[in-house]
């Protein structure tokens, strides 16, 4: 890619942001809304001498999801859009693939993310006069967090590419998203070597367990977090890359299956 | 066309819908569950039982405590956007003109379409707890407590269908095409104390959620979560208070939808 089509398309998706702004700030307060119900539902079971602990604890297990979904959603569930306006055809005749364009869809699922976790900081610090942002080894948490948002974009690209074979219903991404929370609240401390390792194997996992650690400083399997987070991302993208030639491959041979606008 | 063709329109509509679109009964139906297994799931992992019971300040069974809350919770939500949102979806269609120049005014059809909807809803998620809720109290104290919850449903109905009208007369004399509104969906939960009863919030959050009828549809069907038998008297002052609620956001949601609709076919932005 180069400068002139990234700052294309970073000016695009941030011109789509300013145009949709009240979209995004609606965005913003209901998914932090949405979250800290979850959690005062969560913290009727937590005695009241652990609540700031288990404050932070649901907090950057939140941080990690809403990367997560974010990052996938706001790209898998784009590609349809993009083809029923006609736009994969007039890119790929311009010589730019759709999925670069689907790429720059991670300025408004980040800045969602962003905007959410401040929201959600805010509202849970003067709730419960904690600091749920205190962390213990912030490199920890940038590294996780950066890990989470490699396997989160490749998946959210190999979704849009799958979009453009087939329709993938969007009962199936909230069941994956349901099943993401599930995962992302293993206490990977209290399973035994190999179970720990099986599950640290499982996407998404370890970058969260990296993630967990830094907030309250731990170091509970730091380093098979690591390999095993650089493993799972270097997969991912492997697979993403091959994923999207093929739609990429399928769309030059046999169109899109949607009417465009050209 | 009378109320009993657009009933049974929607009726069929629904049917329809659900024996149609797999996927969405599928989602429709698990949805509940996968909200009260991931509440009890990581509440049991952050704490327990006893704790809850102690900051309730109730003998309440939790997972009932959540049945409750999320049947309530999802119910409401369905119907309030059920029936603004339809504004937006009809408008995205380009069917708005032709439902708001239909011979019945716009806002009854709105409300009276979605009756057959929610009552349908409600009802099958009911249905699926039943069996959860019979295994935890027995069938007898079981079947009690799922009529309560029933009740709580239908009469929390009335007064939010007139909170819903009220949003959708909102909705259809603005120019956003998307529901710039849905902010609201989560802080109206919160007030109405879905997940965290409202009288452990803060005052002034609680005097807001006195005004939503939200709240004691919550608060009534919750009363199933008691350990045995909630008291009549109790059920009986939560409907008193459901149905004078009903008479007052109905008859302000009649006006206001009214200027609504008069505003849209003046200024035309109704597509």
């Amino acid at each position: 890619m180069n400068a002139t089509e990234l700052r294309g398309i970073i000016w695009l998706h941030m011109l789509r942001l300013w145009r949709y702004k009240w979209s995004f700030l609606n965005l913003v307060i209901s998914e932090a809304m949405w979250m800290f119900i979850f959690i005062l539902g969560v913290l009727l079971f937590v005695p009241s001498e652990y609540m700031a602990v288990a404050c932070k604890g649901a907090f950057w297990i939140i941080v990690s999801w809403l990367i997560i979904s974010q990052v996938s959603m706001t790209m898998g569930g784009w590609m349809q859009f993009f083809i029923s306006l006609g736009m994969v055809e007039e890119h790929i005749l311009r010589g730019i693939s759709p999925f670069k364009v689907i790429m720059g869809r991670v300025v408004p699922g980040l800045s969602v993310t962003a905007g959410t976790m401040l929201f959600m900081a805010f509202i849970l610090n003067t709730t419960f006069k904690t600091d749920v942002t205190s962390m213990g080894n912030p490199a920890l948490i940038c590294l996780g967090l950066v890990f989470l948002m490699i396997q989160a974009l490749s998946y959210g690209l190999i979704l849009s590419a799958i979009s453009v074979k087939t329709g993938i219903p969007h009962s199936m991404l909230e069941f994956t998203s349901f099943l993401i929370v599930g995962l992302l609240l293993i206490p990977i401390e209290n399973f035994q070597f190999p179970l720990n390792l099986i599950l640290l194997a499982i996407p998404y996992v370890a970058p969260v367990n990296l993630v967990k650690d830094g907030a309250f400083g731990t170091s509970i399997l730091v380093v098979e977090s690591v390999v095993l987070s650089l493993v799972i991302s270097g997969i991912f993208i492997y697979l993403a890359i091959k994923f999207m030639r093929s739609a990429e491959k399928l769309i030059k041979t046999e169109g899109v299956k949607a009417i465009g606008l050209m | 066309m009378s109320f009993k063709t657009l009933v049974k329109a929607s009726f069929a509509q629904t049917i329809y819908f659900l024996k149609n679109v797999k996927a969405m009964l599928i989602t429709f139906l698990l949805w509940p569950y996968l909200m009260l297994g991931l509440i009890l799931g990581a509440g049991l992992m952050f704490g327990s039982t006893a704790s809850f019971k102690q900051n309730i300040g109730l003998n309440v069974d939790p997972i009932v405590f959540f049945i409750a809350s999320s049947v309530v919770a999802l119910i409401s939500i369905s119907l309030m956007w059920g029936v603004a949102g339809s504004v937006l979806e009809l408008r995205w269609i380009g069917a708005l003109p032709y439902v708001i120049l239909a011979p019945h005014r716009f806002s009854i059809t709105l409300v009276v379409s979605y009756i057959p909807n929610y009552l349908l809803i409600a009802s099958l998620q009911i249905l699926e707890f039943a069996p959860l809720i019979i295994l935890i109290e027995g069938l007898e104290i079981g079947l009690l407590k799922i009529a309560i919850l029933f009740l709580a449903l239908i009469v929390g109905m009335l007064p939010l269908m007139g909170f819903a009208a009220l949003f959708a007369s909102f909705l259809i004399s603005i120019k956003e095409e998307s529901n710039i509104l849905a902010w609201l969906n989560p802080i109206i939960l919160l007030f109405s104390g879905a997940f965290y009863p409202a009288y452990l919030l803060p005052r002034w959050a609680q005097f807001i959620s006195w005004l939503l009828p939200s709240t004691y549809t919550i608060e009534l069907a919750r009363l199933s979560a008691l350990i045995g038998a909630p008291k009549l008297s109790t059920i009986t002052f939560m409907i008193g208070v459901l149905l004078g609620m009903a008479l007052v956001y109905n008859s302000i949601a009649s006006a206001l939808m009214g200027a609504g609709e008069r505003k849209a076919l003046r200024e035309g932005i109704i597509e």
